[in-house]
């Protein structure tokens, strides 16, 4: 009732024309909310151009002759129930733990992969000895940012280009670091000698949501862990040591993962052959970065790809380092 | 424009400047106590990575997601990060410093009370950003 | 005297409209319901946060990407839209001209805001609103960084196309018997608010540009790898987004200045110190953005520049909060609805400001950085002050708009339940940052002081959602089928002081 009578018209709106406006409002969220349900995945499946460039260099090896020979490889995801440690498989010390996968250049390693843990994971293959950059294209199983949940699993495939050392690994930041990672053999190449010193991650981890009883997990307790990280090789020394990939870059020393084995022990009378595995040249000279050459063995500079062999005639511990990249450091105890 | 005449109000603006003033002066004066580094601390070098703390000692030993320091002692933290913006938090003990990566941030601390107090992320950094902790351990001058 | 309403016409002659009463009212309905959209999540994250353990959202990144939209959301598609929509209504009225400047160009502006929304809602990223790199640079994943980072450009361009609306309106084409003096002050609100946003929006727009040049590996002004530094970003982020909150909340001010002295029957205690704190706030909120960054390793004096820079920007607040107490004092007041909002967003201001006054104290910025008290300061401004002084002004502006009454009651009802509901939830958000509790964490370990401060919160949230559900179906139905209001006086505030700004014929005018 309006007491204004010399005023215009005054115009209120009507229930039809709320109820009309509310209809095109709701309509709106309805579509919007049907496309961003309906493609749940997409929003967050890609990965920035800046985190492929920053982490490593991923080799585009030129098209490989496929031998045909296809290779099917099964891994699960797995955690130890303190979380602390992670693999493929089974954990340290048990069989088939982060199985070692041998192939020829242009054989197709099929990879079907399972999360069996109560983490998320995400799967890739890299040339990189550590970190989660430089993951081949074609090999990776979705990403750190778009996980692979707890039961979900996936496929994936590689085709090595060139012989060589690669990994598979986790590609959740951190996971490799904690055991999450496998070699794949290509070609006559000397295995890495796996270092399954994996660093725990002490302190108290909140287990990862979604908390149910571990329905079949080993639950096998890794051993006590020193501060400091010293590589104990659990496969028998073969012979052969090998400069791994990366060396020629401070860091490997911190893990002591520059000559792998490190630390060897041998018989007197046996023979010692150093792989350099690296792609930089090397040099394997007895003695001490501090002291220098003490003059027992020298193979002076080794291009990558090359070997240099020493015999041991006489017992005693040898320590020896690379001249050109005084960080790296080994022993070789002879009995 | 700016004719105000009131009383009042200049009785008013003048007491929120001077309680102002008095905040800034304290904080000034705190700021610059804190803000420097005692002569004899200890280094301790912290990387922030996605998702744990690394912490190197000044004798070389790394300790990955626990720190153990004597009480007592100051010690200086060197924060950096291997990726994305972290931020090392002591919250018991009032550390607070991002780790940013390309560049070493320094907070320092002396640990007072022996005991356990949490370490944590105070910067998002991503999925687990929410469960990057630690724990410092405080001795009672033990030889670690 | 009415102020606008026109015949109801077809829907889409309303949308392709350019006159500035249509255009706000766009506005503010879609800003209410990117309001209500947004609250959706903030409760999301409550009922998350209400216990250790996952109650209900299944992962992570799930609940990243939810505060992330929440925040963006917020500020960009509720707040700024808000005040612009209030701003386009009310302004050409107060200064007594037929339309903005420029009609098209609001148009324009205005239907800007649903792509950007639609870009920023479907992507949905998981950053955090700032954005801020290394992460959101190599760590976030795509398309949702880069739906992001397109929406807030859009926003922005919005942004400064109305800014430029509204100074030109107001120092242009008001009235020629009007001076600048007696300009009312929510006016100067929107001038001064979008002479901020002038100058400081370039700047993220800038920003935003080199986030996407780097994540798409083209630049390296934020990869520490090819050379850049990610507290650049952060200085371009603040150097906005510091002057962006006086953007956010003077506009609510002005809002308050229209409620304040119209139920207190009494005129404003000083019009000119009312301007110039305006223009004073405008000018000194350029003199402390990198009060965020204390933590990242600034040295001594810069923190101590910042600092005064921030204590020299109170001042200025503290006069509003003078001149609002100053006018109610003596005044008769009737406390009607709109006059409870104003009031309690008074008080909920101060609090918010003295918590601010903690933060730039230097030393203590490193208790409560990056932890809850942040959340519960902010939101005490956000939601204390520019929502509380928006609820009230929608209340006053509800009867000359659209005619009718809203039901008196339940606006009592929903300011009662809101000031309790904010209370519980950001009071209790201060404490629990003082205990260390950091932002932006999908869960937390179970410290009792910290669960039965979460819970606190948690129930206080609720109590928003109830009162937001009362004040929806209030707004509806009153509009609908609300009593029909007294046009010259809806409140019954007495012969005088009804709303000043009458027109007789807008058209004509």
């Amino acid at each position: 009732m309006s007491h204004i009578e010399h005023l215009d018209q005054i115009y209120r709106t009507s229930p039809r024309r709320v109820a009309k406006m509310m209809a095109i409002m709701l309509g709106i969220c309805l579509v919007g909310g049907t496309i961003f349900f309906g493609m749940w995945d997409y929003w967050i499946s890609g990965v920035s151009p800046a985190s492929i460039a920053r982490a490593g260099k991923v080799e585009i090896t030129s098209p490989v002759v496929a031998t045909g020979k296809e290779i099917p490889v099964s891994l699960n995801f797995i955690e130890s129930s303190d979380f602390r440690t992670f693999a493929f498989n089974a954990l340290p010390g048990e069989p088939d733990h982060n199985p070692t996968i041998t192939a020829a250049v242009g054989d197709k390693i099929i990879f079907n992969v399972k999360n069996a843990g109560k983490s998320f994971h995400a799967f890739g293959v890299t040339q990189e000895d550590e970190g989660t950059g430089g993951i081949i294209p074609g090999s990776n199983i979705q990403s750190a940012s778009n996980p692979i949940k707890p039961g979900q699993g996936g496929q994936s495939e590689f085709i090595p280009g060139k012989e060589g050392i690669y990994y598979y690994i986790c590609t959740v930041p951190g996971h490799r670091a904690q055991g999450m990672q496998g070699q794949i053999i290509v070609g006559d190449v000397s295995a890495k000698t796996e270092n399954t010193e994996t660093e725990p991650i002490t302190g108290s981890p909140m287990p990862a949501p979604e908390l149910k009883k571990a329905p079949e997990t080993i639950v096998k307790e890794k051993p006590e862990q020193t501060m400091k990280e010293e590589p104990k090789t659990n496969t028998p020394f073969t012979g052969t040591i090998s400069i791994s990939p990366g060396a020629s870059t401070p860091g490997c020393d911190k893990t002591n993962e520059c000559f792998i084995p490190s630390d060897v022990t041998i018989k007197v009378g046996e023979t010692v052959t150093w792989s350099n595995n690296d792609s930089a040249a090397h040099t394997v000279t007895s003695g001490t970065p501090t002291d220098g050459s003490n003059g027992t063995f020298d193979s002076s500079l080794f291009m990558a790809g090359k070997t240099f062999s020493h015999t041991f005639d006489n017992t005693g511990e040898y320590t020896y380092f690379c001249m050109v990249h005084p960080w790296m450091t080994g022993k070789i105890q002879v009995n | 424009m700016s004719g105000h005449s009131n009383w009042s109000e200049w009785v008013y603006i003048g007491v929120v400047v001077a309680i102002l003033v008095w905040v800034g002066a304290e904080a000034w004066n705190v700021e610059r106590i804190i803000d420097h580094v005692p002569e004899n601390a200890e280094v301790i070098k912290v990387t922030g990575q996605q998702w744990f703390w690394t912490f190197e000692h000044a004798d070389g030993t790394i300790e990955k997601g626990e720190l153990h320091v004597k009480k007592g002692i100051p010690y200086k933290f060197e924060v950096t990060s291997k990726d994305v913006i972290h931020s090392f938090n002591i919250p018991d003990y009032l550390v607070l410093m991002d780790a940013v990566p390309g560049r070493i941030n320094t907070v320092w601390f002396v640990p007072v009370d022996a005991g356990q107090f949490p370490i944590q992320c105070r910067e998002f950094c991503g999925l687990i950003h929410y469960n990057m902790r630690g724990t410092l351990y405080v001795e009672d001058g033990l030889d670690r | 005297m009415v102020l606008e309403l026109q015949k109801p016409r077809p829907v889409w002659q309303i949308m392709f409209s350019t006159h500035h009463t249509d255009i706000g009212l766009l506005y503010i309905i879609s800003s209410l319901t990117f309001l209500f959209m947004g609250g959706a999540l903030a409760l999301a994250i409550r009922v998350e946060l209400f216990s250790p353990g996952t109650q209900f959202i299944a992962d992570s990144m799930t609940f990243n990407r939810i505060f992330t939209v929440h925040g963006t959301n917020m500020i960009f598609l509720f707040i700024l839209p808000f005040a612009s929509g209030v701003g386009n209504y009310f302004v050409p009225i107060m200064v007594r001209y037929k339309d903005m400047a420029y009609p098209k160009l609001n148009a324009i502006a205005f239907w800007m805001i649903p792509p950007a929304a639609a870009l920023i809602w479907l992507g949905f990223a998981d950053f955090g609103w700032y954005g801020q790199p290394p992460y959101s640079m190599i760590s976030s994943p795509s398309p949702a960084a880069e739906m992001w980072i397109f929406g807030l450009k859009i926003l922005g361009v919005s942004s400064v196309l109305g800014a430029i609306n509204f100074i030109v309106t107001i120092l242009k084409c008001k009235h020629p018997d009007l001076p600048l003096s007696k300009v009312p002050l929510l006016a100067w609100s929107f001038l001064s608010s979008s002479l901020i946003v002038l100058v400081a929006i370039p700047t993220f727009a800038a920003a935003l540009l080199m986030l996407l040049t780097d994540r798409l590996g083209v630049t390296g002004f934020f990869n520490p790898a090819l050379g850049g530094d990610p507290i650049a970003y952060s200085h371009l982020f603040w150097f906005t987004f510091h002057p962006e909150v006086y953007v956010l909340v003077i506009p609510a001010i002005g809002m308050m200045y229209e409620i304040i002295p119209r139920f207190s029957r009494k005129p404003i205690f000083s019009h000119s110190s009312g301007m110039f704190a305006f223009i004073l706030l405008s000018i000194v909120s350029f003199a402390s953005w990198a009060h965020h960054m204390f933590a990242t390793g600034m040295s001594f004096t810069e923190k101590t520049v910042f600092m005064v820079g921030t204590l020299a920007a109170v001042p200025a607040s503290a006069m509003h909060v003078f001149n609002f107490l100053a006018t109610m004092w003596g005044g008769r007041a009737k406390y009607s609805t709109p006059m409870m909002w104003a009031i309690g967003g008074i008080a909920l201001f101060f609090s918010a400001g003295a918590g601010g006054v903690v933060n730039t104290a230097m030393p203590l910025d490193f208790i409560t950085h990056d932890s809850y008290w942040v959340v519960g300061h902010f939101h005490l401004f956000v939601f204390g002050t520019i929502a509380f002084g928006s609820f009230g002004f929608l209340y006053y502006m509800f009867p000359y708009i659209t005619g009718r009454m809203y039901n008196e009651k339940w606006g009592k009802v929903h300011f009662i339940i809101t000031l309790i509901g904010a209370v519980l939830v950001f009071f209790t958000q201060h404490i629990l940052g003082l205990y260390g509790m950091p932002r932006r964490v999908f869960d937390y370990p179970p410290f009792p002081a910290w669960i039965e401060m979460n819970q606190i919160a948690g129930v206080g949230a609720m109590l928003l959602g109830v009162g937001m559900t009362i004040f929806l179906v209030n707004m509806i139905y009153s509009s609908a089928k609300g009593k029909e209001a007294n046009m010259e006086d809806p409140f019954g505030l007495g012969g005088k002081y009804y709303y000043p700004y009458q027109r007789k014929n807008p058209h004509h005018d």
